[in-house]
C-alpha cells in the first residue's frame, strides 16, 4: 500500500468512525448538537476528500472542545485513539517535507503497535490476569457486560483462563507479525474479530471502528520499514 | 485552554495500559423524592443492564449504541467522582438521570415525586463487603432543567 493510498484510506476509515460517533448524540443535549453536528458535516467532507488539510484542522478544533466540553474523553480510550489518528493526519498534511509526513503518519503505526504491545504486556505481569481472575472479575461486575447473561461466563473459570491466555499472547506477539505483509494482514485480522467480540460482548462499538481507521497506516509501515531492511 | 491541551496529551503519548487492573466498579443509584427532607430508602440503579441480548441486538449495536456509549461516560464520571469529585461530574450525571426519567419511554417510575439524589455504589469481588456507598449527590429539583 503506498503513503498516499494508506492516508486516504485512514481519513475515509476515520470520517466514517467520526459519523458513527456523531450519529449517535443527534437526539442529545442542544450543548452537545452544537459540537456533533457540525463534526458530523465535516466528517463526510472528510471521507470524500473535500480540502482534507482543513477539515482535518476543524476536526481537531471540536475535538479539543468535545475535550473541554466533557472534562476528558466521553468514552476513554477510543476518543483518545481517535484524536491520535487526527493529529497524525494533520500533520501529515502540513508537513514540511515527504520525510516528516511518513515520521508523523509512521508514529501512528508505532502507537497502534504499542496499544496491543503495553496492554498484553500489563496482563503478563499481572498475577490475576495469568491466572484468569482479572477477567473472572471483568464479567462479574464490572460495567461492562452488555447483559445479566454475560456474567454468568465468570463461573466457567477454565474458560476465563482460556480467554485471557489468547488475548495476552497475541497482544505480546502483535509486533512479531510485521516480519511480513501477510503475517500484518493476518494480525490485523485476529485484532478486529478482538475488537468486534468487544464491541458485542462489552458494547464498546467506537473502539472497533477507531482501531480500523488506524490499520492503514500499519501496512504501509510493515512496506516501508521492513521490506527494505529484510 | 491549557487544562484542554492538558486533556490532550495523553491522547498523543497514550499509556494503552487497557483493564491492567479490575478495581471496583461504580454503580449508579438514584432515588425520588417528595421533599428536599425526606429521607432516601428506595435507592434504584440507573439503566440496569437487560437480561439478555441478541446476536441481532449486539450487530446493530456495532452502528447505533448511544444509550450504551452515555453509560459508559456516567461510568466515567462515576469513577472521576470516586478519585475527586467535581461539579461537573456531579451535573453530568443529574443531568442525566434527569433526562431518562422524563423520557416518556423511562423504564423507571418517578409516580409525583418532585426532587432527585443519586449515589455510587462500588461493587468489588471481597465477598465479605461486596458493595460499598462511596459518594452520595447533592438534592435537586427533578424537573428544574429537564
Amino acid at each position: 500500500m503506498s503513503f498516499d493510498e494508506a492516508v486516504r484510506l485512514t481519513e475515509i476509515l476515520l470520517g466514517f468512525a467520526f459519523a458513527q460517533q456523531s450519529i449517535e448524540h443527534v437526539r442529545s443535549y442542544a450543548n452537545e448538537m452544537r459540537l456533533h453536528l457540525p463534526r458530523l458535516f465535516l466528517s463526510v467532507l472528510l471521507m470524500v476528500g473535500f480540502h482534507s488539510a482543513w477539515v482535518l484542522v476543524l476536526l481537531l478544533v471540536l475535538g479539543l472542545a468535545m475535550l473541554h466540553r466533557y472534562q476528558g474523553p466521553y468514552n476513554g480510550g477510543a476518543d483518545r485513539m481517535s484524536l491520535l489518528v487526527l493529529v497524525c493526519l494533520c500533520a501529515v498534511h502540513f508537513a514540511p517535507s515527504l520525510r516528516w509526513q511518513e515520521v508523523a503518519f509512521g508514529y501512528l503505526a508505532i502507537q497502534l503497535t504499542l496499544s496491543y504491545f503495553i496492554a498484553g504486556w500489563v496482563k503478563v505481569v499481572n498475577h490475576d490476569w495469568r491466572t484468569g481472575q482479572a477477567l473472572r472479575d471483568v464479567f462479574q461486575f464490572s460495567a461492562y457486560p452488555v447483559s445479566e447473561s454475560l456474567r454468568q461466563w465468570a463461573k466457567s473459570p477454565r474458560m476465563m483462563l482460556a480467554m485471557s491466555w489468547s488475548v495476552i499472547l497475541f497482544e505480546l506477539l502483535f509486533p512479531f507479525s510485521l516480519v511480513s505483509s501477510l503475517s500484518s494482514i493476518i494480525a490485523l485480522a485476529i485484532a478486529a474479530s478482538f475488537h468486534f467480540s468487544n464491541a458485542c460482548l462489552f458494547g464498546l462499538n467506537r473502539f472497533f471502528w477507531i482501531w480500523i481507521a488506524a490499520y492503514p497506516s500499519l501496512l504501509w509501515f510493515q512496506q516501508r520499514v521492513f521490506a527494505v531492511t529484510l | 485552554m491549557i487544562g484542554t491541551l492538558k486533556l490532550l496529551i495523553p491522547a498523543l503519548l497514550p499509556s494503552w495500559r487497557f483493564f491492567d487492573t479490575i478495581g471496583p466498579s461504580p454503580r449508579i443509584q438514584f432515588t425520588v423524592l417528595s421533599s428536599e427532607s425526606e429521607t432516601p430508602s428506595q435507592w434504584q440503579e440507573f439503566r440496569p443492564r437487560p437480561a439478555t441480548l441478541s446476536l441481532a441486538q449486539m450487530l446493530r449495536r456495532m452502528l447505533w449504541n448511544p444509550s450504551w456509549n452515555e453509560s459508559l461516560f456516567l461510568t466515567s464520571c462515576a469513577e472521576r467522582l470516586c478519585q475527586q469529585p467535581t461539579p461537573h461530574s456531579e451535573d453530568e450525571i443529574l443531568k442525566r438521570i434527569r433526562k431518562g426519567l422524563l423520557t416518556e419511554n423511562s423504564q423507571h417510575s418517578i409516580g409525583d415525586a418532585t426532587y432527585l439524589q443519586f449515589r455510587l455504589v462500588l461493587v468489588k469481588r471481597d465477598s465479605a463487603h461486596p458493595q460499598q456507598v462511596s459518594f452520595q449527590s447533592r438534592i435537586e429539583p427533578l424537573r428544574s432543567r429537564a
